[in-house]
């Protein structure tokens, strides 16, 4: 069995915490029997706990099974171990939460015993899968929070442990709320089909399906990620394709929903608009992971260095997801200006617009490296955001206060007249700034060398 | 076993290491010293294949440690200057676990666990809580994780801090034991008292680089170190043990030390040719505090 998860169950089930839970547990549904009536009996009750056990607590077991190896001084014997990422990433993960598991399980029985009776065997196997999946999911999710926060050399305080509990239980509403929405009891029950469907790429689908196949791929790239996310820290490399293949996906995925933009969207034809939708999805992408990702300038220096000698593909396999994402949109926004020139209708202003938020985009992840480049730069990433607030919120409000809305094309993408203003003052933005992170790089590895040098 | 060719590693804010090169051959106990932030554990956490180098390269065994980590872990131990343990599992089961995680089969877990135990001297304790252990017992549990799956390089980062002078005697015993069964050994410390009674080399790193160039031998049997002290400076000290087939390690008008033959006819012929040549002998003798001699005779000389 994996010596991951038999170490957790040896720290985790000891007989005292077995026979606490198991007590205390059967006092509650006993208590519930009694006194809660026909709204708050043991399955109600079951049910709550198992949220609070596996859903709630389980996430803050998951975000702390590798914190807690860190702060207590143990992850760097474990990172030296021979177990696998895999291994090592379900040992954690089910490891950790193992008495999470216990728990949930005997609250489980209790919720399956009253449905299977009340509500026949088929809707207790569809029960089973969603207990079992958000309770996976939500402790997935907090375990590959608290994997990119060590990756960022941030991981100890009881706040970010909570951050990273929040994300897990964030996953767990939305697994709540898709379930719900997607009904798949009435599905199997009552043989309802769904009254809704879902536009995608020009088909109706299905809003049942729908919803649970996406639920069911975004549970494996979150799982994938904590997999990657541990290959990592155990000095393993990831490389570029996994990534690629999930901006490949995401941008499939969100290109299907063309229809709910067009109405909005007059003279952009199916084509565009799915760049349009594909091409912000890996823009939200690339600003996701410029903040999450270790902006760390030693590593930019060394790409630097192979990119000079020569070995391109050394430098590919670096690449951070950020750097991916950004040339993702880059490409992407580029094609789809190209493929605006063919309507007359759209083309000057949609180009202008498009080329304007590429130029913005650059802006602002070069104000993300920019600021890892100045002393005191471990909160780079606060200061590059209250900088963003300043110029996506503070200077257009001081504008509209001052009645000058003219100039808000200097903040954000507007489709000015003259409508090539707009682009050209964004690029114009997001080269200097990025040609200041690139002097600040050289600059500092100057000043760095020199002083080693003395 | 173990080659470094010019590592260099760097910190966002300053380069720690700066183009370390080193050997350090199969079956030996290496002392890694220097002063603190000189850059040891840097080193040893690259050696370890726990950090990327910016440039260079590693090799331990043949295995490179950034195109092979795993490979390398799998073979080797550490234990880091600042280590945990599992409080609240016993000795057996923590033992149990670092066997079972560094891939030993579970049938053959329990052997291994065994003498793991015994090489640390733990047999007596194996039903013990860590968290209940002396801070002594803790190390040697500690050591005990690190090699029970029997690795063939060895990194102990500062073994011996807070240990009481029993404590570090055993672990002197534990450690030459160790080399015995044929292990490569590299302790960090800067106690170098302590050192001198395993190690036979030692590397200084200082300002993240290493003093010198190379590894300095500790002791050799053939060649001892011995200290001679003058009375009257002699500023042609250094030119006349030269002349006299003695390696010089560090002289100025006042003393030398130098390595020397052990023949105690070739020690009495320098001793006479010293005090026939004028020099005023005030003492003649084996440095009996060699790792020291030697590591201040190599960071004076660098400054």
């Amino acid at each position: 069995m994996n010596p991951e998860f038999v170490r957790n169950a040896w720290l985790e089930m000891t007989p005292r915490r077995v026979a606490m839970m198991i007590g205390l547990l059967a006092l509650t549904f006993f208590a519930a029997a009694l006194v809660g009536g026909a709204e708050w009996g043991p399955s109600s009750v079951a049910s709550l706990l198992y949220y609070v056990i596996v859903v709630i607590w389980g996430s803050r077991s998951a975000a702390l099974s590798v914190v807690g190896e860190i702060r207590d001084r143990t992850w760097d014997g474990q990172r030296l171990s021979s177990l696998g990422a895999g291994t090592m990433t379900w040992g954690k993960l089910f490891g950790s939460t193992v008495y999470n598991w216990f728990g949930g399980l005997i609250c489980f029985a209790v919720v399956l015993l009253n449905v299977a009776i009340h509500l026949g065997p088929v809707t207790a196997l569809i029960e089973l899968i969603y207990y079992l999946g958000i309770g996976v999911i939500a402790q997935a999710a907090a375990l590959l929070a608290s994997l990119i926060a060590i990756s960022r050399g941030h991981s100890h305080s009881r706040f970010e442990i909570f951050a990273y509990q929040v994300v897990g239980l964030a996953a767990a509403l939305a697994v709540y709320y898709v379930w719900s929405a997607a009904d798949p009891v009435a599905a199997m029950t009552a043989h309802k089909s769904s009254t809704e469907t879902i536009p995608w790429w020009g088909v109706a689908c299905d809003a049942r399906a729908f919803l649970l196949g996406s639920l069911a791929i975004f549970a494996a790239w979150t799982l994938l990620g904590c997999y990657r996310a541990m290959r990592l820290e155990l000095k393993m490399r990831n490389g570029p394709l996994v990534w690629l293949a999930f901006l490949a996906f995401i941008g499939v995925y969100v290109a299907g929903f063309d229809a709910w933009l067009s109405p909005n969207m007059k003279g952009w034809d199916p084509v565009a608009l799915r760049m349009l939708l594909a091409g912000t999805a890996f823009a939200v992408l690339t600003y996701l992971m410029v903040l999450l990702e270790p902006k760390d300038r030693v590593h930019y220096r060394w790409i630097e260095g192979q990119v000079r000698a020569g070995h391109l593909a050394k430098a590919f396999n670096a690449l951070q997801a950020w750097m991916m994402s950004y040339g993702a949109t880059l490409t992407t926004g580029a094609v789809l200006a190209a493929w605006l020139a063919r309507d007359v209708l759209v083309a000057s202003s949609g180009q202008a617009l498009v080329l304007a938020g590429l130029g913005f985009l650059t802006r602002d992840v070069s104000v993300f490296v920019f600021m890892q480049t100045l002393p005191g730069r471990r909160r780079g990433d606060f200061g590059a955001l209250a900088i963003l607030f300043a110029l996506y919120v503070l200077a257009p409000s001081i504008l509209a206060g001052l009645h000058i809305e003219d100039f808000l094309f200097l903040f954000f993408p507007q489709v000015e007249s003259p409508t090539w203003l707009g682009a050209a003052v964004a690029w114009m933005e997001g080269l200097a700034i990025a040609a200041a992170s690139i002097a600040r790089l050289a600059l500092t590895e100057r000043e760095e060398r020199a002083a080693a040098a003395a | 076993m173990i080659e470094v060719e010019n590592l260099v590693y760097e910190y966002p804010t300053t380069r720690a290491l700066k183009g370390v090169s080193l050997n350090v051959a199969d079956g030996t106990i290496t002392a890694l010293v220097g002063p603190n932030g000189a850059g040891k554990t840097t080193l040893l956490r690259c050696l370890a294949a726990l950090e990327d180098p910016y440039s260079g390269r590693i090799s331990i065994g043949g295995l490179d440690t950034v195109a092979s980590p795993r490979e390398i872990h799998a073979t080797m131990g550490y234990l880091p200057d600042f280590y945990g343990l599992y409080d609240d599992l016993t000795v057996r089961r923590c033992l149990t676990y670092a066997a079972r995680s560094h891939g030993i089969a579970a049938e053959k877990a329990g052997a291994a666990v065994q003498k793991a135990a015994q090489s640390v001297g733990l047999l007596d304790r194996m039903d013990s809580k860590a968290g209940e252990l002396s801070r002594g017992l803790r190390q040697r549990l500690a050591i005990g994780q690190a090699i029970v799956h029997e690795p063939r390089v060895l990194l102990l980062d500062e073994p011996a801090a807070g240990l009481d002078p029993q404590a570090r005697r055993d672990l002197s015993a534990l450690l030459i034991s160790l080399r015995d069964t044929g292990m490569t050994l590299v302790v960090s410390s800067h106690i170098l008292a302590e050192l001198e009674d395993y190690c036979s080399e030692m590397i200084i790193i200082e300002n993240g680089l290493i003093a010198g160039g190379k590894a300095i031998k500790v002791r050799d049997d053939a060649r001892p170190r011995y200290m001679i002290e003058l009375a009257t400076a002699r500023s042609d000290l250094r030119e006349f043990l030269v002349a006299h087939n003695t390696d010089v390690i560090e002289a100025d008008e006042h003393h030398a030390l130098i390595a020397f033959t052990r023949n105690p006819s070739a020690r009495a012929r320098l001793v006479r040719d010293l005090v026939t040549a004028g020099f005023d002998l005030a003492s003649f003798g084996e440095s009996s505090k060699a790792l020291e001699d030697a590591y201040f005779a190599q960071v004076g000389r660098r400054t």
